[in-house]
């Protein structure tokens, strides 16, 4: 025999997983106590993974959706308040300038790039769009159009973009409007097919 | 345990789900509900504690949909979250676990063990929870130790002693033959 002790349960555990060390492998090979209970080790993992599953008591599927509703609902509220806020610190910064001098090219641009978003954004929201099934194909467009909006958000919620060049905030309005835009036409486009 | 779905099904079904699609955030629900809530029965006390760590998973899987890349097993990020959820009850509750002295286990002495006789049901039930936790991450889910040290905040040598410990009391109460 390799040594007069035994293996220890950490050395013959790590024997079953595969690692253990050159020493208890041989002495395993020679020792019929540690051999069998190498094997009861086994049986024991065997048997734990054999033992049957639970099912939950009560379905708590409706308190998740709920939460979940509750959540989406919450966080696209947050991204568009803190854009309609910032918002209207430009607008009575606009109006400020108007009545000095006249709103500039670029102010009405904005204005109207702003005014065709908000009007999106209420037809998208009309469509409920949380409530609506979609087919793999029409989840993997809106997901990537989701993913952009988000970026334009983060884009507009950001103070440094409103303070510098006009004409890109005016550009990331009018890209928000033609994303919703498109958001509409999939659910649109889903809810005829569907014969809703 | 084998992933509940195949992994063309999973992408699609979490693309739609992170569209805002809820009828297929649902069948993930349904998909993982019973493996989740098991595992969540065998890493805490109670049946109200997994209950309470299968509605927080699915609550943080909804919110994180958008982090599965679909790069690996959906069923391994989803059993990821709900380990973390059940282990993190450990900590928050600062459970003291009673830990029997060596000698009440007879340490090592495989031949002074008097078999309780315990269906291995009973015998995982009886051992303490951060054990029971280590035994089913690693026996059953088939976690190495490395990735149990990770969740349990502890470390690779902790998680080896905690499972030869575990094993020590399975032998104690079980007696050579094991029952299932």
């Amino acid at each position: 025999m390799s040594e007069t002790r035994h293996g220890t349960s950490e050395e013959l555990l790590a024997l079953r997983d595969g690692e253990g060390s050159a020493w208890v492998r041989a002495h395993v090979a020679e020792c019929p106590a540690c051999a069998a209970e190498l094997e009861r080790l086994e049986q024991v993992r065997a048997r734990l993974r054999a033992l049957p599953s639970y099912a939950p008591p009560r379905d708590v599927w409706p308190v998740v959706l709920e939460a979940t509703r509750r959540e989406r609902r919450r966080r696209r509220w947050s991204a568009w308040s803190g854009i309609a806020a910032a918002a209207a610190v430009l607008v009575l910064g606009v109006a400020v300038m108007r009545h000095s001098k006249g709103p500039s090219p670029e102010d009405v641009a904005l204005q109207k790039a702003m005014a065709e978003s908000a009007a999106m954004e209420q037809m998208f929201e009309a469509m409920h769009p949380d409530r609506r099934t979609l087919s793999g194909q029409a989840a993997s467009v809106v997901a990537d159009l989701e993913d952009q909006l988000a970026q334009v958000d983060a884009a507009l919620n950001d103070t440094v973009t409103w303070r510098g060049d006009p004409e890109r905030v005016a550009g990331l309005w009018k890209q928000r409007a033609g994303l919703l835009s498109a958001l509409v036409d999939v659910h649109e486009t889903r809810a005829s097919y569907a014969g809703l | 345990m084998a992933d509940t779905l195949p992994l063309a099904e999973a992408k699609s079904l979490v693309a739609r789900a992170r569209a805002g699609d809820y009828a297929a955030l649902e069948q993930l629900y349904r998909a993982y509900e019973r493996p989740v809530y098991t595992l969540a029965r065998r890493l805490t006390k109670s049946a109200d504690d997994a209950e309470d760590v299968l509605q927080e998973t699915f609550l943080e899987v909804c919110r994180s949909l958008r982090q599965w890349r679909g790069d690996g097993s959906l069923w391994g990020w989803i059993r990821t979250i709900a380990a973390s959820k059940a282990l993190m009850r450990y900590r928050r509750e600062k459970l003291r676990e009673w830990e029997p002295l060596e000698d009440e286990l007879g340490a090592g002495s495989r031949a002074e063990d008097v078999p309780l006789q315990l269906d291995l049901e009973a015998a995982l039930a009886k051992l303490p929870e951060r054990s029971r936790a280590v035994v089913w991450l690693h026996d059953v889910e088939g976690y190495t130790h490395e990735e149990i040290a990770e969740l349990m905040g502890m470390t690779t040598s902790f998680s080896k002693s905690q499972l030869a410990r575990a094993h020590d009391r399975l032998r104690r109460w079980l007696g050579a033959g094991v029952q299932a």
